[in-house]
């Protein structure tokens, strides 16, 4: 491995100086920006499970309302494509019939799904869009998370693995190879819509930015005086800021364990399983708090849909296998957030080298 | 078969091939001379929703594009997922030889013209409601298409969907009694406007928001209403004999030509009404179909339908478990004149299907059997000249009587023709 990468390790104080934002609170420990030109007009919309925000530098109100309207219609129309809980949503028509047979579909499903076996294949099935029933297994899908018996744990491991999905490039066809298996697109769906939203806007010459659930967020267009910058939080206290991006050339998700998780025994769980072993990631608490562990990650990537997959990717794979993994992927990097016995730990693969020098609040070494 | 030949529509396809799931779903079972090369004439928004729609369904490919504004050929391609040939005059589309259907997504006041010439091209044609901008328009397409002989199918989706067939079916049935009313709103909060690219604004805003000038648009009540008014025309079995409107630009007053707001009631024949009503500041209400019968009511969106029963009527819509359940009979939650707040029966649930698929899917079958789809060229014609006399009624500022626009010997023609039921 390329030797290009980051690791800090010090002490995880605050600093002096923290650099505080007043930023809306989000799950993902990413705070958007707020304090920006008074032309900056902002708007939120719930759809996908999360809330989606809007900001825009529109040259009036009537430009900047037809700019929500269509932002807003185009992601409630991928909702209602991608979302398992329509039944009238392409991805439920899959999932009712692509065990019996072939399915066809159109293009733009087609090549998300693709993307998504992409990432499955180059992360070793660390991201998995069969993971759903694992996930209801263990609650977290309806947000009531449990501990599931072993018998349906087993059960729901038989329906899971992103190998059993079948896609054929030549027909645009979606076959399930085992029954019961069920694709999940929460890790990758808002991820593209937040691209088709700027999308959209740059193709009318607006300067935007657009986020979901303050974890996956791009933007287009020169921003104001200083840039579309958005600071990564730290998961521990959101009002630490462990760094700045520039967002533009490459979008930005972040995945981490504050989304969902629960305590049993002393041991937290997270939404976020590993597909491999059907475990929730234990992040560091409670027994386990003496080893480092994965509590975020935050990736860079050419398209918020891939930063999307491969933040979840990059979490349950951890610094080392994470960073062996991302090399494949053009134009990516990351940065995980552990927990450790006397702080938190920065590790960067690929991160921004202006950006990485900003690492001055929070616990951090090299390689 | 050719189907670049003529195509007649026949009885004897009525009872051919009914598909299995699986071959709704696969390729595979398509024999390569029952592949549909659609050209799509109008690339914008619905366009490119309708590319996707039928490209759903097995054994479509997108073969041309035709639009007037560049930009949507490299939206248009990356919808189909290939390099589409594309075109920027639609008599160049028409004269393709790799088109065996054609798709008319244009502004409402191009459909005359678009969907006239794709007849006359001998393709079977997939035409966006509302048929036609005036009465003339909407007579103009319904003649072409009997005296082509094609296939037309125009775009009133929810048609197709199971929840209307069933509400329709109950209705006929008089499960909710005598309707006599109907109450049908789409209300949105926004603009309707669609922004414009910079510094392009003058040569581009009619182009881009076409909805909102009169030249194109037949406005709220053609793109919003005439999917209501279609249910409306084939819950009663007729259409209006007069219409009455109110509206204006009230609140949007960036320039446009269409009112942001109105609310226009139809008279039916014996005594019934549609009253439907397009807002643009508030949403509470979204898009719905309140059907209003003497035994009970039916409340119809966009992906359901809830029944509810008259308490004074023992013929229920909803069984007495479901009324005791609600205290519609004896709870005291329930007063003769407070609106009623409780659940009602929703028979169809779980596994519905998108309509726009649904109703392409229905075009591609009805070309492959040579059959005629349920939203062919008459109840277009019933829902377009509804919405043109209805948009008439605002624009004159008085009561209009259909009978004045249609003559004595269109009321022959008003009673929505026989269906076939098949599906």
């Amino acid at each position: 491995m390329q030797m290009d990468d980051a690791f800090r390790d010090g002490a995880g104080k605050r600093s002096a100086d923290p650099r505080r934002h007043e930023a809306f609170p989000g799950p993902g420990g990413v705070n958007a920006p707020v304090a920006v030109a008074d032309t900056l007009r902002a708007r939120s919309h719930r759809a996908m499970g999360t809330e989606f925000a809007v900001y825009l530098d529109a040259a009036d109100d009537a430009q900047a309302q037809a700019c929500f309207d269509i932002v807003l219609d185009e992601i409630d129309r991928l909702e209602l494509t991608f979302s398992r809980f329509h039944s009238s949503s392409e991805l439920s028509r899959l999932n009712r019939h692509a065990a019996e047979g072939p399915v066809v579909t159109d293009p733009e499903v087609f090549q998300l799904l693709a993307s998504a076996l992409d990432v499955s294949e180059k992360t070793g099935g660390a991201f998995d869009i069969t993971v759903g029933q694992l996930t209801r297994s263990w609650g977290f899908a309806e947000r009531q998370p449990r501990i599931p018996e072993a018998r349906e744990l087993a059960a729901a491991r038989e329906q899971v693995g992103w190998r059993n999905v079948k896609l054929d490039a030549a027909w645009r066809t979606v076959l399930f190879a085992r029954p019961g298996l069920q694709l999940d697109l929460g890790a990758i769906a808002k991820g593209y819509a937040v691209d088709r939203a700027i999308e959209m806007l740059r193709s009318v010459g607006v300067s935007a930015l657009v986020d979901a659930g303050s974890s996956s967020m791009a933007a287009t267009g020169e921003a104001f005086v200083s840039g579309w910058k958005v600071s990564i939080a730290s998961p521990v206290d959101r009002a630490l800021t462990i760094c700045e991006v520039e967002l533009g050339k490459r979008a930005l998700s972040t995945s981490g364990v504050r989304e969902q998780s629960f305590v049993h025994d002393g041991r937290t769980y997270s939404h976020l399983l590993d597909p491999r072993d059907t475990d929730p990631l234990d992040s560091a608490t409670g027994a386990q708090a003496t080893a480092r562990q994965v509590l975020q990650v935050t990736v860079l990537a050419p398209s918020s849909m891939l930063a999307d997959a491969l933040s979840t990717a990059m979490f349950v794979l951890g610094y080392e296998h994470g960073s062996a993994a991302l090399a494949q992927f053009t134009d990516c990097s990351a940065l995980w957030i552990y927990s450790g016995a006397d702080g938190i730990t920065c590790l960067g693969h690929r991160w921004p080298g202006d950006d990485f020098l900003s690492l001055n609040t929070a616990t951090h070494g090299q390689t | 078969m050719d189907r670049r030949e003529f195509i007649g529509i026949t009885a004897a396809g009525l009872g051919a091939l009914s598909l299995g799931l699986q071959d709704c779903n696969s390729p595979h079972s398509v024999a390569p001379s029952d592949w549909v090369n659609v050209g799509v004439i109008g690339v914008g928004g619905r366009g490119q929703h309708m590319i996707r729609m039928l490209l759903r369904v097995p054994g479509v490919r997108i073969t041309g594009l035709c639009d007037i504004y560049e930009p949507r050929f490299a939206e248009g391609r990356k919808v189909t997922g290939e390099p589409t040939a594309v075109y920027t005059e639609y008599r160049k589309l028409l004269e393709a030889r790799d088109i065996d259907a054609v798709l008319v997504a244009t502004p409402l006041g191009l459909h005359a013209e678009h969907v006239i010439a794709a007849l006359d091209s001998g393709r079977p044609v997939y035409g966006e409601k509302s048929l036609g901008r005036t009465v003339e328009d909407c007579n103009c397409i319904r003649d072409a298409v009997r005296r082509t002989g094609r296939i037309f199918q125009v775009g009133l989706q929810y048609h197709y969907a199971p929840w209307y067939q069933e509400a329709l079916r109950r209705i006929g049935e008089g499960r909710i009694g005598k309707v006599t009313h109907i109450y049908a709103c789409w209300h949105r909060n926004n603009s309707w406007r669609r922004p414009v690219p910079r510094g392009q604004e003058t040569q581009l805003e009619r182009l881009l928001n076409w909805r909102l000038y009169r030249e194109w648009s037949g406005g709220l009540l053609a793109e919003l209403g005439s999917h209501q008014i279609n249910f409306a025309n084939t819950a009663f079995g007729a259409m209006p004999e007069s219409a009455i409107a109110s509206g204006g630009i009230d609140y949007w007053k960036d320039g446009r030509e269409i009112p942001d707001n109105m609310q226009v009631i139809f008279r039916y024949p014996g005594g019934r009404t549609l009253e439907a009503s397009y807002i643009t500041t508030n949403r509470l209400d979204g898009a719905q179909e309140r059907i209003f019968g003497t035994g009970g009511s039916v409340v119809l969106t966009h992906t359901d339908a809830t029944y509810f029963k008259e308490p004074s009527d023992p013929n229920s819509a909803v069984p007495p478990e479901i009324a005791i359940q609600h205290k519609l009979i004896t709870g005291p939650t329930y007063s003769a004149e407070q609106p009623y707040h409780g659940k009602g029966e929703s028979p169809i649930s779980g596994e519905a299907e998108d309509a726009d698929l649904l109703a392409c899917r229905e075009f591609i079958d009805c070309i492959r059997n040579k059959r005629r789809p349920k939203t062919d060229e008459q109840v277009g014609w019933t829902e377009g000249v509804t919405v043109a006399l209805g948009n008439r009624a605002l624009e004159e500022g008085r009561r209009i009587e259909f009978s004045e626009y249609l003559g004595a010997a269109a009321s022959a023609s008003q009673q929505p023709p026989e269906r076939n039921t098949q599906s």
